[in-house]
């Protein structure tokens, strides 16, 4: 009976958090499709009519899949390379017990604590005296702060599973760099999962290192435009009958990727926490 | 084999060592070494190269001297403490009461991890125009709801946008610091609870017995994140009050200092970003040490 009761009081607390944290969703999802004159009048309320020209405008405005696109390459090369960098160094220095490799070991993760404020302004200024204030060098920089976690992770994973496998396959006579990707990479897919799930999360959302290293160009992603569409605008008094919409169409690709991916993501999230 | 992996231990690792080098280690050696000069970005002031003008310490008693600078500074440490408490309250209270209903717990596990996809900057948009907007008018204003004048109008105040970035944080941050409790609290062993019942234990001294020292470990890390992540917050600062009204983060800061000075100051800039660094260096490993103690002293 007691417990009968606490857990009617479990799920109303629960469901009354869930309301507040879905609230600001559904908010936006209204007010998406609403004049700014609506939106001012009734924030609250349900638009008068669902009218999609605010939401075509705003895509747009942003240039929705020219942003979407670059975004996406973005993040897929800067997560390929921090893959594949980082699964090779993790390995290499969790097998070679040497000064150096605890070095290296020690040295990347204490990299950790280093702020991006702290590098921000030389490596612009050295990434720019060497032509790479593009793409490519944007990716190249997420390669680099996407090391410390993931070979930490990779390196607390190889730790765990006995040499034997792989040593088999060098004494058949395997290369060490076929032995990594026919025996060892494979092995490592779970802490993959992880690393590509916690590097694209940050990765995709960023604002500042994009906005340093591509700023107005035309290659902007989508966090940009939507900085810019504000900006740019915000002279004039908030248009919200931009925001909301462009806020809105932003955040649909992720959505999507985390429904159809959530069981992988939580747990992407609870090993990377529990093995960091 | 030993040998073996030796011989292989520099040629595989370097692709990360390249990267590692070329993107924190040498701008950092670098950034350092320029917090003693007059940078100004694109040129050194009073000399041909860094060494030519190198000014010593100049650029550190400046920042100390910055009003911003230091505004920002005890801002920051103002906002982590109210945000670290707030985020560990929520997330630990959203845990608990999850994994002690028996069914439905996903569900509500998806919907408070949602936030934390959204982008620092997409978010603060939103709710931006929620304080502006609907606290202000529909909810708490004069005409509204209830009047609650305190959440009204709380970004042009400069305590009252700390709460309002605090709000913000918690609602975002909350749902994955849940995940790592609920993963913790999992581990505790359900005998344990059921002993102490049989003791006469009641629920606070459940939670003060057992509870809380079988989750140390996840304390740890969720302490350990969340410091981080408040310290070097940036994209909902700009996005919410763009550091107006005196609300810039240290992040914000050391990112705008170079617009308020003409020529743009970047040496002194760069003496900030040192000390934003030392700053979380030394918070990061005392919080490690001391929760680490924890963990080993209770177990």
């Amino acid at each position: 009976m007691r417990k009968k009761v606490l857990h009617t009081v479990l799920y109303i607390a629960l469901t009354v958090f869930a309301i507040l944290t879905l609230a600001p969703v559904a908010f936006l999802l209204i007010n998406s499709f609403k004049s700014q004159s609506e939106i001012v009048a009734s924030p609250m309320s349900l638009p008068l009519n669902w009218d999609f020209d605010y939401i075509l405008t705003a895509s747009q405005e942003i240039n929705f899949f020219r942003s979407l696109g670059i975004t996406f390459i973005v993040t897929v090369l800067s997560v390929a390379l921090i893959v594949l960098a980082s699964s090779l160094a993790g390995w290499a220095v969790a097998r070679a017990k040497t000064k150096t490799s605890s070095v290296m070991l020690y040295m990347f993760t204490a990299a950790m604590l280093i702020p991006f404020q702290a590098v921000m302004y030389p490596l612009l200024s050295l990434f720019e005296g060497v032509g790479l204030k593009n793409i490519l060098g944007l990716i190249i920089m997420y390669g680099g702060f996407g090391l410390s976690l993931s070979i930490f992770l990779y390196h607390g994973f190889v730790k765990s599973i006995p040499p034997s496998i792989e040593e088999a396959a060098l004494i058949d006579g395997a290369g060490m760099i076929k032995t990594f990707f026919t025996v060892v990479f494979p092995l490592m897919k779970s802490t993959t999962a992880t690393v590509i799930i916690l590097n694209s999360m940050w990765i995709w959302n960023d604002y500042l290192l994009p906005f340093l290293v591509i700023g107005n160009a035309s290659s902007r992603t989508l966090t940009l435009e939507l900085y810019f569409a504000k900006m740019t605008s915000g002279q004039f008094g908030n248009p919200w009958e931009l925001i909301f919409p462009a806020v809105f169409v932003s955040i649909i690709p992720i959505i999507i990727v985390f429904l159809l991916l959530q069981k992988h993501i939580v747990r992407g999230v609870s090993d990377g926490a529990v093995k960091g | 084999m030993d040998k073996y992996y030796r011989k292989w231990l520099l040629p595989i690792s370097l692709p990360a060592l390249i990267l590692f080098f070329a993107v924190i280690v040498i701008p950092f050696v670098t950034g350092v070494l320029y917090s003693f000069t007059s940078w100004r970005g694109t040129y050194f002031a009073g000399g041909a190269n860094a060494f030519e003008s190198f000014v010593g310490f100049e650029n550190y008693v400046n920042a100390f001297k910055n009003e911003k600078f230091l505004n920002a500074f005890v801002y920051t440490i103002k906002f982590t403490i109210t945000a670290v408490i707030a985020i560990n309250i929520v997330s630990l209270a959203l845990a608990m009461m999850i994994t002690t209903v028996s069914r439905g717990g996903a569900i509500y596990r998806t919907v408070f991890f949602l936030p934390n996809l959204l982008g620092g900057l997409a978010l603060g948009f939103i709710w931006q125009f929620i304080f502006q907007n609907v606290f202000s008018d529909v909810l708490f204003g004069p005409q509204g709801l209830i009047h609650i004048p305190a959440l009204t109008n709380m970004l042009q105040d400069n305590t009252k946008a700390l709460f309002a970035l605090v709000i913000l944080v918690t609602w975002q941050m909350a749902g994955y610091m849940m995940i790592i409790y609920i993963t913790g609290l999992n581990t505790i062993p359900r005998d344990l609870y059921e002993a102490a019942q049989i003791d006469g234990a009641g629920a606070l001294a459940q939670f003060r017995v057992i509870t809380l020292p079988m989750l140390m470990p996840a304390i740890t890390i969720v302490f350990f994140l969340t410091l981080a992540n408040c310290f070097k917050l940036l994209d909902q600062n700009i996005a919410l009050t763009d550091g107006n009204f005196n609300t810039r983060l240290l992040a914000t800061q050391i990112l705008r200092t170079t617009r308020d000075t003409a020529p743009p100051d970047y040496g002194m800039a760069q003496a900030q970003a040192v000390v934003f660094f030392v700053l979380i260096a030394v918070v990061t490993l005392v919080q490690l040490y001391v929760t680490k103690r924890r963990e080993v002293e209770l177990h």
